[in-house]
């Protein structure tokens, strides 16, 4: 019935928030947490929490590096040699951000089209949509657009947030990453994403892209759940916070095996 | 002076590509038996008679040995052009095959080659049963090994609190701990999603 969990490792706690990598394309300007999110961190200790969670979906062509991004954060390894990811994998990291545990199911779906059928049926229910590509290659950039709108089809466009990666910083001049750069933005503000440059190999940029994932889908969820009790009159802080509805546990628990299956 | 019905004569008059060992044999025989003629009709030169049938005598194992040589390249020959005509057929009636084939198939079929071992050979929802499958052991192996970490750390003294998750989702602390389910428990909790549930 219960569970065991070891305490966060410490290099996983996030305390002040994580800041933009570009103002031009950034999801939010703000360097703090949101007052009304602080304010509830700060009382969790009078309540019970539960673990939050936030699904993380990694999409993109073939062979930019998807799971060479998640590798390097999740296990900071680097392996040169491809290997192209069969369907999807995922991997489960445990943050504490502003004291509270919370976690990221990342979602790592294979790039090739022949995938497509399985991947898909994975894209639904995530918080977060990672759209990938290889800032060597311009037209794995002009493709995001179309992994965004796969994506997005099995989710509520408004309840996501939308990523733009540029990998392989290390394989290009600081003029041609300047340049990709520039037209990534302009991507990225079509697509109402955050935009960041990183590079799996060299570990460039990448804790600090996934802190920024982190913490702006825990104070997005945070923010949903303030709006949700505070309308309907709960006590923030008294446990009600973050804690799940006994009927939606039971939902929960109706759909945790399809849940399973299908994702 | 001639046997009409014996007609080993008759090689010496064929076509030098038809000759075969038995004709070169023939013809010795008539060689022979016109220098017997010749070495008893003329004594007194059987020295010189014979000098001449020992060159005779090697012009024809010369002869032998160059028929016997043409009748073998013959027969190679022979054997080669069956095979190539055999494997001409084969390849015609392969083509074909495949042209009738490709008449059946429509613009999204594909032919496998049923002798490739890296055909394909599984179903989508096969790899979609493996991909869960995987998945729901990773899950576990994930649990199992925060759980291992918590008792080798020893940072679970058993009345610590800890922030634990019940099966109905409400939370408690651990000297509300009881024995169960875990596995489920957990699965869930790194599953428990419902769409569009969360922000």
């Amino acid at each position: 019935m219960l569970q065991l969990v070891p305490p966060v490792s410490k290099n996983r706690i996030i305390s002040d928030f994580p800041k933009w990598y570009t103002p031009e394309a950034c999801l939010q300007l703000r360097d703090h947490f949101h007052v009304q999110v602080r304010a509830a961190c700060q009382q969790r200790s009078t309540g019970t929490i539960g673990l939050k969670m936030s699904k993380v979906v990694v999409v993109g062509d073939l062979y930019v590096g998807k799971t060479s991004l998640i590798n390097r954060f999740c296990k900071d390894v680097f392996d040169r040699d491809y290997k192209a990811t069969i369907g999807v994998d995922f991997e489960i990291e445990r943050f504490e951000i502003a004291g509270i545990p919370y976690n990221l199911q990342i979602w790592d779906t294979a790039g090739q089209e022949k995938f497509k059928c399985i991947t898909s049926a994975y894209y639904r229910g995530a918080q977060v949509i990672i759209t990938v590509f290889d800032l060597t290659d311009i037209q794995t950039l002009e493709h995001t657009r179309c992994w965004l709108e796969d994506a997005q089809r099995e989710n509520e466009p408004s309840s996501t947030l939308i990523f733009l990666v540029g990998t392989k910083k290390d394989k290009v001049s600081s003029a041609q990453c300047e340049r990709t750069e520039h037209d990534a933005v302009r991507y990225a503000n079509e697509m109402q994403a955050e935009y960041w440059t990183v590079s799996a190999k060299t570990g460039e940029n990448v804790k600090e892209f996934f802190f920024r994932v982190a913490a702006l889908a825990f104070e997005h969820s945070m923010l949903k759940e303030l709006e949700k009790s505070s309308g309907s009159m709960t006590q923030i802080g008294a446990g009600s916070l973050i804690k799940v509805e006994k009927d939606e546990a039971e939902n929960v628990k109706d759909s945790s095996q399809t849940s399973i299956s299908c994702c | 002076m001639e046997d009409p019905d014996s007609s080993p004569e008759l090689a010496l008059e064929k076509d030098p590509f038809q000759l075969t060992v038995e004709d070169v044999y023939d013809i010795s025989y008539v060689i022979g038996r016109d220098l017997l003629k010749i070495g008893s009709e003329s004594k007194g030169q059987s020295g010189r008679i014979s000098e001449l049938q020992f060159k005779i005598v090697r012009v024809l194992e010369l002869l032998e040995a160059m028929v016997n040589q043409c009748s073998l390249n013959v027969e190679e020959l022979k054997m080669e052009k069956d095979n190539l005509k055999k494997e001409l057929e084969r390849v015609l009636s392969e083509g074909a095959r495949g042209d009738a084939g490709q008449l059946n198939l429509g613009p999204d079929k594909q032919v496998i080659d049923l002798t490739d071992p890296n055909r394909p050979r599984f179903t989508l929802q096969e790899l979609r049963e493996v991909l869960q499958e995987r998945n729901r052991l990773k899950a576990q192996l994930l649990i199992v090994q925060e759980e291992l970490q918590c008792y080798k750390s020893g940072s679970i003294p058993p009345n610590e609190e800890q922030f634990v998750t019940m099966e109905n989702g409400s939370t408690a602390s651990s000297t509300e701990r009881a024995a169960g389910n875990n596995e489920y428990t957990m699965i869930k909790r790194l599953f428990s999603f419902k769409p569009g549930k969360q922000a």
